[in-house]
């Protein structure tokens, strides 16, 4: 049945001639690609268990809530796919969490001499203490980023309280997810965001933190991790590179060691952008000078 | 000021009209020029009325107490208005105050009895439940100064020990072991927490409890003009359930 | 205001015409709350007295509503606000729960709190509100309101129908005001049990819409003790 794309495939609205619904059963197929969960009711009480994919080793495994993963992007699963797809078009940007703090480096693709590079923001401030990378469609992003700031500030706002970097992944989440067939919470957008993010910021509890989202609004803690199109490449690497006791020094340096390797161009201190979130410091973005400081160290 | 106050089209405007007084904020000229048109009065008064309703907790059980009289205003209009109501068969509910609007949320909730009966999951609604839900619709209608004027007191058994609790027409509620409203606030609470207090840990029977209610709506009878000496009284508890019993009349005021 | 008085006749804008009450969605329902905070600990104490005018509803209705393990709020005012606000507290605090993963601290819940009574700032729950519990660091902290959200953070405070007897009194006693040659050290949990006994009895004497008896939560690091005091009942 999956052979045969039809246009009675595209929505949950509309039968197939043989009275069937695809978008049903494409999300029951679905689901047979996601994880095992299992569930067994005793007399005594209900028993919930699931298994957790851990892709990678520098992945947080509790940030992984299988109870909670089920919405619409279920829906509109390959539209999701395409979306991930467009990011590995995007640029490269790399987040590395150390005790001392996170450091988000990417690279700007000057595309012609006569751009203006300090026009191009990959990395942006969220909050004072929460810092993103992001790569892909770059109006998107605007929106994401958007949806991040004003929840930090009515986080404060009500709460009088930092927005938790968690919390902050799990509002632009909410939005990510808001396309497909529109329902009863308004309009719904035609297409997924083709943006990856990536969320660096100090708690008050928690430390540094390093979450990363994809446009399925799925967002998972890693301790480092790399989007764009030089992302397999690079998160090879971080593997390689990465231990717990990493200094925010060294992370600098392995970032753009990285960045060095992956990146076409020639690196400089005009065409990457880097940023550390420290517990001290917060959100800091390196000046010219800065990073030229440590590209001299690279050599 | 003077001639200002003559208020005539040949007197000039006064200066600077309708400008900010002092402490107060400016007004634009024209808006809501006739506050008799945009003003909505919701706010009701109650027309067909019912007087105190008592409960009290005795072992094992509730009980509670109503007269019957509907009274327009000092007359006593109608005399076989029943306001002490079986919920289910672990709930009771007494009335007072507007009887219209008593009627009407009556009906809401033997529909509601109706749609849970339905179900037939085998749960049925609980006095506290019930309580509750009276203190949010109570709320919600106040808040929309569109209140329903009335007094609630609810009695039921809940997980084996009996409840009594009440509603007035803000969504003021609060449980005791003895209550009453209206005029019962002020001269049967204090006959029904003596009784209770000289009890101490036994408690009343149902028998006591009964007749303390009966007393109670005697002596309010003395004094109430609003009162009425037929009533009915009610009681639920684990023994026998919901008891509902009435019209009966006071002893020697027939 | 005179001015506006004498306007009135022939400023339409100034109009304020008769007005007939037939309907008030406010009672005053008395009540006192008096809350201590120490190096250490906070403690907050109500009287269980319910009323309307000169009728007494209950003489058992605690005003103490403990929102999570650190944190306790009291209300005293219009009981069925009392009773909204507090259900919409606890919601929020589950969805908070939820949502981020973490018990909400008391300068959390206490920001929160102002907000949710400026909301209703045109229509607003008459509720004089006082907020006790430990601050993340495990300081005992108090966080007192007026009806529309205006919140300050103290150590000491006394709120509802006594709250302007007690105030000056805690002023003295806790906040060593107007005391000559004392040293300001932190004051001892017993002390500040004792004094808020004291205040309260104080009330009961003048106030009658203060009695009846006491609930008092002392709040410490090791979780919520409780304490039961009576007082006079007439």
């Amino acid at each position: 049945m999956f052979l045969t794309r039809s246009e009675y495939d595209r929505g949950v609205n509309t039968f197939s001639p043989e009275g069937r619904l695809f978008q049903v059963e494409y999300a029951i197929e679905a689901i047979k690609l996601g994880s095992t969960a299992i569930g067994i009711c005793t007399p005594e009480g209900v028993v919930l268990a699931v298994e957790k994919r851990i892709t990678s080793t520098l992945m947080e495994p509790t940030t992984i809530e299988k109870i909670v993963e089920v919405d619409k992007h279920i829906v509109l699963f390959d539209q999701v796919e395409y979306a991930i797809e467009a990011i590995k078009l995007g640029s490269t940007a790399i987040g590395i969490c150390t005790p001392e703090g996170v450091v988000l480096a990417v690279e700007k693709r000057i595309t012609s001499t006569l751009m203006e590079p300090t026009t191009i923001e990959k990395i942006v401030e969220v909050d004072k203490h929460i810092g993103c990378a992001v790569s892909g469609l770059m109006a998107d992003s605007r929106t994401m980023v958007d949806r991040a700031r004003v929840e930090c500030q009515n986080h404060w706002f009500v709460y009088n309280e930092k927005m938790t970097v968690e919390s902050v992944a799990q509002a632009v989440s909410n939005l990510a997810i808001q396309f497909g067939d529109s329902d009863d919470d308004g309009s719904a957008m035609s297409r997924p965001f083709g943006v990856a993010i990536l969320f660096a910021g100090v708690d008050a509890e928690k430390g540094p933190q390093l979450f990363h989202m994809d446009p399925s609004g799925t967002f998972v803690q890693f301790d480092a991790k790399a989007i764009g199109s030089g992302s397999e490449g690079a998160q090879q690497t971080l593997q390689e590179v990465y231990h717990k006791s990493m200094t925010l020094k060294e992370a600098l340096n392995s970032a753009l060691t990285i960045l060095k390797q992956v990146m076409e161009e020639k690196l400089n201190s005009t065409n990457v952008e880097m940023v550390t979130v420290t517990p001290d410091r917060y959100f800091h973005m390196l000046s010219k000078e800065e990073v030229e400081e440590v590209i001299k160290e690279l050599a | 000021m003077a001639f200002h106050a003559m208020g005539d089209k040949y007197t000039a405007a006064p200066f600077w009209q309708n400008g900010p007084v002092p402490g107060a904020f400016y007004k634009f000229p024209d808006v809501n020029r006739n506050p008799d048109v945009t003003f909505s009065q919701r706010s009701q008064t109650p027309i067909t009325t019912a007087t105190s309703v008592l409960g009290i907790v005795y072992n094992g059980g509730v009980a509670i107490a109503a007269d019957i009289l509907g009274s327009y205003g000092s007359l006593a209009r109608f005399r076989d208005c029943p306001r002490v109501m079986k919920v289910n068969e672990n709930i009771i509910l007494g009335a007072g105050g507007d009887y219209a609007d008593f009627q009407y949320l009556k009906d809401i909730i033997e529909q509601k009895i109706i749609d849970e009966e339905c179900l037939d999951d085998g749960f049925t609604l609980k006095p506290k439940s019930l309580y509750c839900w009276l203190t949010r619709v109570l709320y919600n209608r106040r808040s929309r100064f569109d209140p329903f004027w009335n007094n609630f007191i609810v009695g039921g058994i809940q997980d084996g020990q009996p409840f009594l609790g009440t509603v007035d027409k803000l969504g003021t509620a609060f449980e005791d072991k003895h209550i009453a409203t209206g005029y019962g606030a002020y001269m049967a609470l204090p006959l029904l927490r003596d009784a209770v207090a000289a009890k101490g840990d036994i408690g009343l029977t149902r028998d006591e409890a009964k007749a303390l209610l009966v007393r109670c709506l005697e002596i309010l009878f003395y004094r109430d003009a609003r009162s009425f000496p037929k009533y009915h009284i009610s009681t639920v508890d684990i023994a026998d359930g919901v008891i509902v019993e009435g019209p009966l009349q006071l002893q020697g005021y027939e | 205001m005179d001015l506006i008085e004498r306007n009135n006749r022939f400023l339409p804008d100034y109009h304020t015409g008769p007005k007939q009450a037939y309907f008030s969605p406010y009672a005053d329902n008395g009540g006192s709350i008096v809350a201590i905070a120490g190096e250490y600990y906070a403690i907050i104490g109500c009287d269980t007295r319910l009323s309307s005018g000169f009728s007494i509803y209950t003489r058992e209705q605690s005003k103490l509503f403990p929102l999570s393990k650190t944190t306790i709020l009291g209300c005293s005012g219009c009981w069925c606000d009392t009773l909204s606000l507090t259900r919409a507290l606890v919601a929020r605090l589950k969805m908070y729960l939820h949502e981020h993963h973490k018990q909400m601290s008391t300068p959390a819940v206490a920001q929160m709190l102002s907000t949710m009574l400026y909301y209703k700032r045109f229509f607003p729950y008459y509720i004089s509100n006082i907020l006790a519990g430990l601050d993340v660091d495990g300081k005992g902290c108090v966080y007192s309101y007026d009806p529309i959200g205006h919140c300050e953070r103290g150590t000491y405070r006394a709120g509802g129908s006594a709250g302007a007897l007690l105030q000056p009194l805690l002023d003295n006693q806790i906040g060593l005001k107007n005391m000559e040659n004392v040293s300001k050290e932190p004051i001892p949990l017993e002390r500040a049990l004792a004094v808020l006994k004291d205040v309260f009895i104080s009330a009961a004497e003048r106030d009658i819409y203060t009695g009846d008896s006491i609930y008092i939560n002392i709040i410490t690091k090791d979780g919520i003790k409780e304490e039961k005091f009576v007082l006079r009942k007439d």
